[in-house]
Order: structure tokens, then sequence, then C-alpha cells
């Protein structure tokens, strides 16, 4: 199947950066956030980011400018005829609203009544069912899950998870599109946290256990995980980035799904999520941020 | 009989129709009948220009998906009445393509039967960003062109004859077995076009004769050739080794790619980008990767432009003096492609400091050899000659392609 236009229904960090991997593989996006400033401000995004890759050499200038070109920026589904239109002509919608059931199965419902009959629906969460949102959208057949994991430019893996409903063609629709974003899929059956976020969050909560409990300085956690295992960062600087309102959201998830103690989330991390300190985004959370770089504070800095 | 040459790119489809046959060659008067280009292809807003021999350029725009369409359309509108060059497609007789990389499975070029379209798909590995692009092209020429010989012509095939001295790098032997790591050299066909006429110009047999040509582009290379025969070039593994090119590093000390990695942060992706993409004369002078428009930048004082004017034309003379040395002796440097046709700068920049070889450049000779005319630019007593040759890639495919038809196909050069 080839792809030519794909609507991305969600202008967040997840929806931006899926926009930028489809554009940069030569297919047109659609990008619909809920309002013309939430839309405007998705492009400057979405222009910044190419600007570090400029930046760091990994694009050309005239290939920031093709990119860019292949994007539009539309608001919003609900109200505006011309969005609506933009969306009906995709040849495949994914969306990538709030990691929340009720608001993903509220963008299904809406996209159900906007689009053909005949074309997919593709939902990006690392958590949720796929069965409940899909049925949402009065096409459960057409609808799978696809998580893509941040920044989607650089990770070579996408989850495919199939709904209960989801047809064998649907399917292949979604590793068609995998092949189109280089990426390899690895096919998942709906339970909660799939493979990837399953085995990660039990991980991240433990270092914060190590950390609650003085073993050692989160510090010296991120450091011997990197240089042990080689992974690019430490699993507290992880969930700082990821914001640790969002691994916190996770993991009661998993916890009330499951019902299994080794879910349950670590109370420094309630505790962080309380006081605000959310991780990068706000500036704090187990690592100190200025302009979303770590910078390196004294250990004590963060609130035990 | 007309030849038709595609050149197949991942968005572009190049393609000259050629008039040939062996007695045009005998008289070196076969000829380009019409040429021209679809690009952006894969967009709504593809552009074909055209331009049929003596008359202007012309360029439409229209949606084109694929690179079958493509052709499609570059065959209707050679056909096309009024505008086109011949009446119908039948009158096309054969298709010559080029294919970047033959690895060491092609020495020289070949009919696509199944079994060279399966070698070449084999070859993939070694040039992801090429050879899936032309397969292609193969592809779909022969879904539209289904009764006539196709033939694949390689870039690297030329340079098949080098010496394992010039083409194993000093790396554990087990990786070139397994992996076929080695020097494979490109720009071959025209390496070898401007070496034929540099031995008909100079009335030289192939045997008695020792040339080293710089293919001087956006993309740049250089190649030693005795008895007609590559025995050493610049570009290695890929085309990112050797001189200094438009935006390619060329030359470079690996380890620099793993510190500058480290201190910079860089995926594997954006460090490949960085040496292909951001290298060069443009990452040099940060002006531009065309040297003309660097020439100028020079001429007002920018320093850094005149840096990588200056270590591109270094790089140039130190290659030829290797080349001089690996074949003990040289007896003509000729110059070709975009800035090798064109540039009496670089050509007097690169060539300075040869007199001891026998190089011996005249100013007014150098000076007037520019748009695509053969001229021979060493002063009149000079041991080494000199030589400008415009290059005619698509003339070799055309030739090769006619050959395979009639199965007579001669060693290169």
């Amino acid at each position: 199947m080839e792809f030519r236009k794909l609507g991305i229904v969600g202008g967040g960090t997840m929806g931006k950066s899926l926009a930028e991997k489809v554009a940069s593989n030569g297919i047109n996006v659609v990008l619909v956030e809920i309002s013309p400033e939430k839309a405007e401000q998705a492009r400057a995004e979405l222009t910044a980011s190419l600007d570090r890759e400029l930046e760091k050499w990994g694009i050309t200038a005239s290939e920031k400018k093709v990119v860019l070109s292949r994007v539009r920026f539309v608001a919003d589904m609900y109200a505006d005829a011309h969005c609506r239109a933009e969306l009906a002509g995709c040849d495949m919608v994914i969306e990538t609203v709030q990691e929340d059931l009720e608001a993903k199965k509220k963008a299904m419902r809406r996209l159900g009544e906007v689009c053909p009959p005949d074309r997919v629906f593709i939902t990006n969460t690392s958590i949720l069912s796929i069965t409940e949102i899909a049925a949402a959208s009065g096409r459960p057949d057409r609808v799978l899950g696809m998580h893509f994991m941040r920044p989607v430019t650089r990770t070579p893996v996408v989850e495919v998870i199939r709904g209960v409903e989801t047809s064998d063609e649907t399917f292949e629709t979604a590793l068609a599109l995998a092949r189109a974003l280089e990426k390899t899929p690895v096919t998942v059956f709906e339970y909660p946290g799939y493979i990837t976020t399953r085995v990660l969050l039990p991980m991240l909560n433990e270092a914060m256990y190590v950390v609650m409990e003085g073993v050692a300085s989160a510090k010296d956690v991120d450091l011997a995980m990197r240089l042990a295992y080689e992974f690019r960062t430490g699993p507290l600087e992880y969930a700082d980035r990821v914001g640790l309102d969002k691994v916190m959201g996770w993991m009661e998830h998993l916890f009330r799904e499951l019902g299994d103690i080794k879910y349950r989330p670590c109370p420094l991390l309630h505790k962080l999520v309380r006081a605000g300190h959310l991780g990068r985004k706000t500036g704090r959370g187990f690592f100190v941020y200025e302009d979303q770089q770590r910078v390196d504070a004294p250990a004590e800095e963060v609130a035990l | 009989m007309k030849v038709l040459v595609l050149n197949s790119g991942s968005s572009s489809v190049k393609y000259q129709l050629i008039e040939t046959s062996f007695e045009q060659i005998e008289a070196d008067a076969d000829r380009t009948i019409a040429r021209g280009a679809v690009e952006r292809i894969g967009t709504s807003s593809a552009v074909h220009t055209y331009r049929p021999e003596g008359c202007e350029k012309t360029s439409t725009v229209k949606e084109i998906l694929e690179h079958s369409v493509a052709i499609a359309e570059i065959i209707q509108t050679l056909t096309r009445p009024g505008t086109g060059v011949i009446g119908d497609a039948s009158e096309i007789e054969a298709v010559g393509h080029r294919v970047v990389h033959g690895g060491e499975k092609f020495t020289q070029s070949e009919l696509c039967s199944p079994e060279v379209m399966r070698e070449i798909e084999d070859c993939c590995e070694l040039a992801p960003l090429h050879n899936p692009h032309n397969l292609r092209g193969i592809h779909a020429a022969r879904q539209i062109l289904p009764d006539v010989p196709h033939a694949a012509v390689f870039d690297t095939s030329y340079h098949q004859t080098m010496p394992p001295v010039a083409y194993l790098y000093g790396l554990p032997y087990v990786l070139y077995t397994r992996h076929a790591i080695r020097r494979y050299g490109f720009h071959g066909t025209s390496h070898r076009f401007v070496g034929w006429r540099s031995r008909k110009l100079l009335g030289r047999p192939r045997e008695e004769t020792r040339l080293i040509t710089c293919h001087l582009g956006n993309g740049a290379s250089m190649c030693a050739i005795d008895h007609g025969r590559s025995v050493d070039t610049s570009m290695g593994f890929t085309p990112l080794e050797g001189l200094l090119m438009g935006t390619r590093s060329g030359d470079l000390d690996p380890a620099v790619v793993f510190h500058v990695m480290h201190k910079e942060e860089l995926t594997e992706y954006q460090a490949t980008t960085m040496l292909n993409k951001h290298s060069g004369l443009f990452g040099v002078s940060g002006v531009s990767n065309d040297m003309l428009e660097l020439e100028k930048a020079e001429a007002q004082g920018h320093e850094r432009a005149r840096l990588a004017i200056d270590i591109f034309c270094y790089r140039v003379r130190k290659y030829a003096g290797a080349y001089a040395a690996a074949m003990g002796g040289v007896d003509a440097i000729v110059f070709t492609g975009g800035i090798g046709e064109n540039s009496p700068t670089v050509r007097a920049r690169a060539m300075e400091g040869l007199e001891f070889m026998g190089v011996a450049l005249d100013p007014a000779r150098n000076e007037a050899a520019v748009k695509g005319r053969e001229a021979d630019i060493s002063t009149t007593d000079a041991k080494v000659r000199t030589l400008v040759i415009p290059t005619n890639e698509e003339l070799i495919i055309a030739r090769d392609t006619l050959r395979l038809m009639k199965g007579k196909l001669q060693p290169v050069g």
C-alpha cells in the first residue's frame, strides 16, 4: 500500500515527532490541533526541532524546507469544515491525543464520523486498551494500536497491537506503514503495557526505590546503569524526560489493571509529582534542567 | 540505432536518446538526439525538463508518483508529434541503464538477464542509497519497453582492474572475505571515456600511455590509468573517500568520526549526513558547494572560501603525485567534470608545483578551455600533457549497450 497523505490528530510531543518522521520519509501530513493557536505552536515547535537536527548536521537546509512543506497544520476537527475535509482526504489517520481513555475515545468517535468508512485509524498508545478505543470509532475492525517511541525520527522499532476486532487487512496496512517509516514492527497481543512499557516501568520504579532507600544517589544510579548496560540515558533521567506525572500515570494504570504489587508506584515518585517536580519539562525531577539540558546540580537539591 | 540511456535516482530519472552504430563509433559520429530529466518523482509537482538537440529547453510540472510513470512520460515526450524526436517508441532499439555498484561481480557492462538482475540486487547492500533506485528504474523501463534489450553499465566495473595493493584497506582481512570491505571506486564510466578520448587526442596507443584523470564535479575522484586499465582511484568503499568534494569530506582519519560523535553526541545517521552533506567545499567555506560561487567569494576576500579552494586543489595535486609514483611516471593529466571542464583557476592551482614532473600549463590555453571543448592546455614543450576533456558517460552507456546487443563487447578502454 502506498501512503500519500497521513492524518495525525494531536500536535503534542509524539504528534510532532511522528509528523517529522512521516514527512521526512516523503509522505504528506495533515496535523490536526484543537485550535489555530495550538496549530501555530505545533508548527513553531516542529520548525525548532528541524533546526536542532540541522545544527547537528542530520539534515540540510533544503531538506528542512521540504519536510516543512509536506506538513499542513490545521484546526479543529469538531468545528472547522476545512479541517474535516483535509482529514477525510487522508489515506490513514493516527491519533496521538493525550494518554487518557476518554480523550482517545472522543477523538476516535469524531474520526469515525469525519473519514470515509474504509479508512484505517491508528491509535498511538503505550498502555491503553485498543479494543475499548476501537469500539468508539464505529469500525473496530479497521483500528489498531501502534506504539511509536520518541523520538520517532530515531527509534527503529514500533509495537503493533491488535485489538480483539482488528482485521488481518488492517494489520497488513499497519505493517506497510511501519515499512514506509523504516521501523521494525513487533506484533503484540493486547495486554496492559505491551512489551516495552511493561518491561521498562518496573526498572524505572526500582531505580527510584534505590534512591529512596538511600542506597545510592540518583546520579550514581544513572551512571552505573548507563555504563553497565550501555543505556544512552540512565533510568532516572529517562523518567525525567518522559515526565514523572506520565510515568506515575502508567504505573497506576498497570497496578490497577494487573493488581500485582510489583507495579506499585514508588512513594518517592508520588512525592515529586505532588511537589510539581515533573522532570525535564518543569526544570526539575530527579535531576535539574536548564533549557531542557541536564545540569549537574548537587545531589541534595533533589527533594527526598 | 537509437539507444535510450537512463540514470534513475531516488526521486529522479535523467535520460538521453542517443543515435549510435559501429560505423558512427568508428567515425566518432554518434550523437545525442534529445536529453532531459524528470525530477521530484513521488510528488504532485514533479518537474520534467526536455531538450531536443539544437532546440530550446522546455519544462513541465505535473504529478508523477512513480518511476514507471516517469519513464512512460519520457517516452511520450520523445514521440509527441511536433516536439518529439522519434515517430514511435519502437524506434528505441535498446535501453542502457546506469547502475552505481556492481561489486566484485561485474567487471564489464552486462545485458539485464534474470541472473544479472539478481546479482545487482545483491550489490544493494554495498550501495543502499543508489542500487535500489537504479533497479527500480530498470524494472519500470522493462515494463514499458519489454521487447528490447536492456543493459546495465556500472560505475564500479572499470576499476575492477585495480590490483589488491590498491583496493585493499589495512583492516583485518576477514572483513574483506566476510563483508566485501574493499575499495571499489566510482565514476568509472567517466574515467574510461576521458581516458579513451585522451589517447585519441594524443594519438598514443593504449599500451604506452599512463594517464591521471581528474573527474572534478560536485562529486570528485581521480584515476590512474595504465595500459587503458584503471590501476588506482581515489574513491573507495563508498564515494566518500579521496578528494575534497562539494559537500563530502574526502580522506579523513576514521578516529575523527568516533571522537566527534562522542563530543557532539551525534547519532550514526547524523555523523553520516555530516560527512556526506555538510562537509567538503561547503563545510570548510561555510559559503557554498559551488566552485563558481566560491571563486567569486574568494575574489571578494572571503578567507574561508580561499581556504576551501586551496584544500580542494592541494588534494588533487597530492593524488596526482601519488599516481605518477604508482605508475612510475605519467604522460598526461586530464581534467573533466563540471569543475574540471570549466575552472581554469582550479586547474592552474592544482597543477602548481608539478613542474618537477614535467607538467607545464600554458596560461592562455588554460583560460580559453571552457564550455565543453576538448583542449590541450599545456605549453608546447611540456613533457607531460595536460588536457581538458568534457566527459560523456551516456555515450559510453549507449555504446556498451549496442556492443552487448550485437555480442561485440570489447575489453574496456
